[in-house]
């Protein structure tokens, strides 16, 4: 390249840049003249939250119906006498979140908790999961109570450490139940599993060994086997299949559903929820190990 | 008819109004009284034995009959192990009766405690006492003025209750005893037939032999409390694959696969130890074994050792009576043909030794 081309290139390049410059110069202009939204603007603080004031009273829905999880009495739409695993979980969640009472009102049936148009309560903890449809309609915590599948073995088996120690073994579960159906999804026994048609007769099998180990759900083992010691052997693993209940948080309401969480977090670090589940459910599933 | 009274609304006597109340209050518990109530008393229900048993208590109404439910067994009936489930002291705020319903109001210590048989239990004693004064068709339950919704298992309170549901423990019968002993390994599923005979009396005296019971081969009081918390037989030593254990003691062969017993059997081993034992095979298999000593056809005979043979004998005893051989049941013996195939180990002991 000789000395001429070279300068001619410099000053052709220079005219692209300068011209690429004036066209960014122009296009930006444009766009103020147009009253570009200011929300878009970078230089624009974001928004700020609209922040409710703090209530005095949680407003808790509830379904009822299940002696452990959730019972009471109904007055006028309101729930007295509450109790249950999930009315304390409730009352201390509300603690927690420094809102010095709870009211609990009654919902019924347990569709209607979140499909409502108008929601006149703060959370819902009335054994939801966190299925597709829950999570549009409100907003969810992380689960505060596993339904995973609990493992009950017969008397003199080992321990199991890992799934593949299940899977060597004969299984059995209710008919139709979630049991059944983390056997066949989860645990892929190598022997064809026996299906009961009554938690009794699931109980006798394997207390007479034609089984060797029940898979039957985590939250409801603890009360199965109580008063069966010496008849049955150890609850020994839970099998990870089908999640949690969640607590569900109503959208532009006062309680936001991180804050739940942060509190369902504290009580499980403190001991809390495993107090809680000891007294209701007999055992915590949260302190059963996965097999993997 | 709708009558309600409110107990404790009547306070003092100098107090007009109070007077009035106190008519009022007597007016509307004769009102109370529905058609066809008997003079005699009523009957209030309460709990002996784990079964209800009603008690008759003076009074005529509804009312009467509730507050002696809730006063609960005298000491004379306490002292006859007559019980209630109801808390002592649970006030009644309310009894109301329209078109024969009865809605009675309890304070909420009904709802106390969480043991599931006591809140189910005083339901039942609440509704079968108000249920036997004639004319009433059913029993509304409130507490604190409201409906109760998952209190009290068993019973839906959110709609009247017409009678009340007994929580009877399943009471085991003769199919449930064999579906048992088919279950720890002691008879065939062909044995479950509902009544006690020979081949259930077969599988009781196997299971008796491996419990240490008596071996009378019935379904006695011992045997029955065994069989409730019984577990499948397990085998006295480990080794893999199919193999039988004659456990000499307890004259039992145990039908072993991969560590697992599938059936145990009543036998008849040697008498005087006469059975060699030590470990051995099955050589010689024979569907129709002539016996040439003792002149006598040996039905599905497996020859484990010289002219030892485990078969089928129509006298199976108790005890060790044989000349050596090893006397298997009717009902097992062609399972048991079946099952030792040739080469099968066959080890012969006295577990007490093992």
């Amino acid at each position: 390249m000789t000395p001429r081309t070279a300068i001619g290139a410099l000053v052709g390049g220079f005219g692209v840049v300068v011209g690429l410059v004036g066209s960014a110069a122009v296009a930006a202009a444009v766009l103020v003249a147009l009253g570009l939204p200011a929300d878009i603007r970078a230089e624009d603080p974001p928004p700020a939250p609209v922040v409710q004031p703090r209530p005095s009273v949680l407003v808790v829905a509830l379904s009822l119906g299940d002696p452990v999880l959730q019972a009471g009495v109904v007055r006028d739409g309101e729930v007295i006498l509450a109790r249950g695993l999930e009315v304390d979980i409730a009352r201390n969640l509300a603690r927690r979140l420094g809102i010095p009472h709870v009211r609990f009102v009654y919902v019924r049936p347990a569709s209607r908790l979140l499909a409502a148009r108008a929601h006149p309560w703060h959370i819902v903890i009335s054994s939801i999961r966190p299925t597709r449809t829950a999570s549009s309609l409100a907003d969810l915590s992380e689960p505060y109570l596993l339904t995973d599948q609990a493992v009950v073995l017969r008397r003199g088996l080992p321990r199991l450490t890992t799934l593949g120690d299940l899977q060597s073994k004969i299984t059995c579960a209710l008919r139709g139940s979630d049991g059944a159906r983390a056997i066949a999804a989860s645990v892929v026994p190598v022997v064809r599993p026996i299906l009961a048609p009554s938690i009794d007769r699931l109980l006798q099998l394997v207390q007479t060994g034609v089984c060797d180990a029940a898979v039957v759900d985590a939250d409801g083992v603890g009360r199965l086997v109580a008063g069966r010691a010496g008849v049955l052997g150890q609850i020994t693993a839970r099998v990870e299949f089908g999640g949690g209940y969640v607590v569900a948080v109503t959208r532009g309401g006062p309680v936001a559903v991180a804050e739940v969480e942060r509190a369902l977090q504290r009580m499980r670090a403190d001991g809390t929820m495993h107090r809680l589940a000891g007294a209701w459910l007999g055992i915590d599933p949260a302190r059963l190990r996965p097999l993997r | 008819m709708r009558v309600s009274i409110r107990v404790g609304d009547v306070r003092s006597q100098a107090n007009p109004i109070a007077m009035k109340c106190r008519l009022f209050l007597a007016f509307a518990a004769s009102a109370l009284a529905l058609p066809g109530t008997a003079g005699a008393g009523v009957s209030v229900w309460f709990v002996a034995d784990g079964k209800p048993v009603p008690i008759v208590r003076s009074g005529t109404t509804i009312e009467r009959a509730v507050e002696q439910l809730l006063a609960g067994p005298t000491p004379a009936e306490h002292s006859r192990g007559i019980r209630s489930a109801v808390p002592r002291f649970t006030p009644l705020l309310s009894v109301t009766v329209s078109r024969r319903i009865v809605t009675v109001d309890l304070g909420a210590r009904f709802a106390a405690g969480r043991d599931e048989s006591a809140l189910h239990g005083r339901v039942g004693q609440l509704v079968r006492t108000v249920r036997s004064i004639p004319g009433v068709l059913a029993v509304r339950l409130l507490v604190e003025g409201g409906v109760p919704v998952g209190l009290f298992p068993g019973y839906d309170l959110r709609s009247p209750v017409t009678a009340a549901v007994d929580r009877v423990p399943h009471q085991p019968v003769t199919i449930d005893f064999q579906r048992q002993l088919v279950d720890l390994g002691f008879m065939a599923p062909s044995g479950l037939t509902g009544t006690v005979d020979a081949q259930t009396s077969t599988a009781v005296l196997g299971f008796q032999k491996w419990s240490g019971l008596e071996r009378d081969g019935t379904l006695g009081v011992a045997t029955i409390v065994a069989l409730q918390r019984a577990a499948r037989p397990e085998p006295a030593r480990r080794a893999p694959g199919r193999r039988i254990e004659i456990q000499l003691r307890r004259q039992l062969a145990l039908l072993i696969d991969a560590n697992r017993v599938v059936r145990a059997v009543h036998i008849s081993s040697g008498a005087g130890g006469k059975t060699p034992t030590g470990s051995f095979r099955i050589y010689r298999k024979e569907r129709y074994s002539w016996s040439v000593p003792f002149k006598v056809w040996l039905p599905w005979a497996s020859y484990f050792t010289g002219g030892v043979a485990l078969h089928e004998f129509g006298s199976v005893p108790t005890y060790a009576a044989s000349h050596g051989c090893v006397r298997v049941n009717h009902y097992d013996a062609q399972m048991l043909f079946g099952f030792a195939e040739t080469g099968t180990p066959v080890d012969v002991f006295d577990e007490a030794a093992v």
